[in-house]
């Protein structure tokens, strides 16, 4: 049901969790927004904030092509999050010590360029095998990137990292100077803090423009192949390979190309990072951003795209937020609680909710068998009604069984539903 | 350094490697999953020791270089990564209604708080345990040997302790247990083998192995909250070498990983060292890589020989 044509049966068909998160997001932004009104939260570092929550949903997104589409288990989310971003950097940056100079979008497809080398690199020895294979043999690969990018100082720069990164619209037109033609602005919410808005702050507002554009690119193209008849494949190699293997589906092509298209997502949000950041260091490829994407995905629910957006967000929060907490009041190295935090995150996820918080639901559903057997429309007598109508009711409660059922109801009948197309 | 001198040190690091590589490759087996908090496990275990010698001080007499309190402070550090293990599996594993992939990323959760706890009590920073440094045993230096008695006891200790778990695997009726049920959990539980009661000694074996090690990774290097889960890509490299699942492929493969991660620093004068090969000649590759080698080798398996040495079915 779509929000703009219907909001009263949209709001009304909002699962529970639906409505807690939608809530919670609402209230939580709601706050963000007013501390930056009343001069608390600086504007500039607010769209920093935004920038990064963005950035977290897109390593989201891409995992999620991985082990929520496909049940495949990457721990190297760090290295090709590392290998865009510093793809891009060695191109763009002054100081960089191969070629450098270069425009943004070459960065971009070099780095694109690299990660997909090295998924198939990590790809091709571990896809044919058992999943937890995939799961150690990344766990390496993500620690020699990290031992190449440290030790190889003439290809890197090695600890002393990149700098001299130019903005991500460097070199296009009107863009590039926008930050600087853009007038300061002083708007006075309350009255002796007054929000000061110039140049950093319209260089952060493109920062987010570029990272909402490639965020919603994303989801909607992952959107459309997951209902399409490649993610239902998907979704079967990742309940029962072998079924999805007695029908004919060649499960080593499908597992490589899922595995591809996420780690070209991870490595897009490392070329994002790099023009927000403007300085890429061997600390990025740290494993405990792997971590994060991975608290992220399970904990907004394994498969969703929805849940990854929200899973992102709430890392951030994390991240942020212990930072705040160590200047603010209580003097604890955020280092380790950040740690503790992510570690017991995943436990309590594990053991109390472990589809996640927004399991897929609805958006399995191709949007014209959900529309046909909406409330507001009285059903129809037909083969395609009938068909559909199993998943599509039990979608609609909300409660964890259901969704954990959903998905089992889903995968029967995409794999018999082949005939659909 | 010459030939010997490195491969005796190898000797010592493959020692700590089979130590680990042989626990993880029981609870894969038995609880059937690969558990991604075995290396903080040994983390755990060079704690305990740490804190235990700290407390006891020498206690008067020493072996091999070693005082007393180290012996008292290593089986308390092994006590102690068991219990940490058995309450691990009690609250966290058992209560799961998860498959094994779901267990593997709870692994990853529990290694996070055990690295979070131990970083909050002691600091990032690098320690040693109180033990003086030992000048090299004397007689040995003319061979280009470089080692210290305490190199000495940890080879000594883990030959000890690999060769107990041989006899318990083969000779007791834990270890048939043990073996029945990582052969066919099913079969073993229905001929009446208290399944649940295996897997807690398991545990136990499993993580208070990876603790000796861990205490003995303490004493050759120095202890760090990042020192377990630092080695835990090498120890996972020894099994799939030796072959996830299988006990004997786990003690070969970690040794073979000890050892070549020693000797990396051979590689880039092979001509010198290997006959038959020109002088000149050698794989250019710094100490640093040690682990990525490792890591070459694992890939390596994993397309020529999938099930390792000695490992079941892979697919």
């Amino acid at each position: 049901m779509s929000l703009l044509r219907d909001p009263v049966a949209w709001a009304t068909e909002l699962t529970r969790p639906e409505a807690w998160v939608l809530a919670s997001s609402g209230a939580f932004v709601a706050v963000l927004v007013g501390a930056v009104a009343i001069g608390a939260l600086g504007p500039t570092y607010f769209l920093f904030l935004v920038g990064l929550a963005g950035m977290y949903a897109l390593l989201s997104l891409g995992l999620n092509a991985q082990w929520g589409f496909t049940g495949l288990i990457n721990f190297s989310v760090a290295a090709f999050f590392g290998v865009g971003a510093y793809g891009s950097a060695l191109l763009t940056a002054d100081a960089s010590p191969i070629a450098g100079g270069f425009s943004p979008i070459a960065g971009l497809v070099v780095g694109l360029f690299v990660a997909l080398v090295l998924a198939l690199l990590i790809g091709i020895p571990t896809l044919r095998l058992r999943a937890d294979y995939l799961a150690i043999a990344s766990l390496g690969l993500a620690e020699v990137i990290r031992l190449v990018v440290l030790n190889e100082r003439w290809l890197t720069n090695g600890s002393a990292g990149l700098r001299g990164i130019p903005s991500f619209f460097a070199g296009w037109p009107v863009l590039s100077s926008f930050p600087e033609t853009m007038p300061g602005l002083r708007i006075t919410v309350v009255p002796g803090s007054p929000v000061v808005l110039e140049t950093p702050f319209w260089e952060a507002a493109l920062n987010v423009v570029v990272i909402v554009a490639f965020t919603l690119g994303t989801y909607a193209v992952l959107r459309r192949v997951h209902q399409s008849p490649w993610g239902r494949v998907l979704r079967t190699i990742r309940s029962d390979e072998d079924l999805a293997r007695a029908l004919g589906k060649h499960t080593y092509a499908f597992k490589m190309q899922s595995f591809v298209l996420g780690s070209l997502i991870m490595a897009l949000a490392g070329v994002f990072y790099t023009h927000l950041n403007l300085y890429v260091g061997p600390g990025d490829l740290d494993p405990i951003t792997t971590f994060y994407v991975w608290v992220a995905v399970i904990l907004g629910g394994s498969g969703s795209n929805r849940g990854a957006l929200f899973g992102g967000i709430t890392v951030v929060t994390i991240r942020e937020g212990t930072r705040f907490l160590n200047d603010l009041a209580i003097p604890v190295d955020p280092a380790p609680l950040r740690l503790l935090l992510i570690g017991v995150l995943i436990l309590v996820v594990m053991r109390y909710r472990p589809q996640g918080i927004l399991p897929p639901q609805r958006e399995l559903i191709w949007p014209a068998a959900r529309r046909s057997t909406a409330p507001a429309t009285p059903p129809q007598a037909g083969d395609r009604t009938q068909r559909t109508t199993g998943p599509t009711e039990s979608a609609d409660k909300s409660d964890a069984d259901a969704a954990a059922g959903v998905t089992d109801d889903g995968i029967e009948d995409t794999t018999g539903g082949e005939r659909d197309e | 350094m010459t030939v010997l001198g490195y491969v005796a040190n190898g000797l010592v690091f493959s020692s700590i490697i089979v130590l680990g590589s042989i626990g993880l490759s029981l609870v894969y087996s038995i609880a059937d999953f690969a558990n991604f908090a075995h290396g903080d496990t040994m983390t755990v275990g060079a704690y305990a020791a740490l804190v235990t010698f700290g407390a006891v001080g020498s206690l008067g007499g020493a072996v091999l270089g070693l005082p007393y309190g180290f012996f008292l402070a290593l089986f308390i550090g092994v006590a102690a990564g068991a219990a940490v293990a058995v309450v691990t599996e009690r609250l966290i594993y058992e209560p799961l209604s998860v498959d094994s992939i779901g267990l593997l990323i709870t692994s990853i959760g529990v290694a996070f708080v055990y690295r979070a706890v131990i970083q909050i009590g002691f600091g990032a920073d690098f320690t040693r345990f109180e033990i003086g440094a030992l000048r090299p045993i004397e007689w040995l230096i003319p061979y280009g040997i470089r080692v210290t008695r305490h190199d000495v006891a940890i080879v000594a200790s883990a030959v000890v302790l690999v060769v107990g778990l041989h006899l318990l695997l083969q000779y007791t009726d834990l270890g048939r247990k043990m073996r029945a049920m990582a052969d066919n959990p099913t079969l073993a539980r229905v001929s009446g083998i208290r399944t649940r009661r295996i897997r807690y000694w398991t545990w136990v074996i499993g993580a208070g192995l990876a603790a000796a090690g861990g205490v003995f990774l303490g004493l050759f290097n120095q202890l760090s909250p990042r020192m377990g889960f630092n080695l835990l890509l090498v120890i996972f490299a020894a099994v799939i070498l030796g072959g996830i699942g299988s006990v004997y492929g786990a003690m070969l493969g970690g040794f073979l990983i000890g050892m070549i991660n020693q000797l990396t620093p051979l590689l880039s004068r092979l001509g010198e060292v290997l006959p038959l090969v020109p002088d000149g000649f050698g794989i250019p590759i710094g100490i640093e890589y040690a682990n990525a080698i490792a890591f070459v080798i694992m890939v390596a398996v994993l397309l020529a020989r999938p099930t390792g040495i000695a490992g079941e079915e892979a697919v």
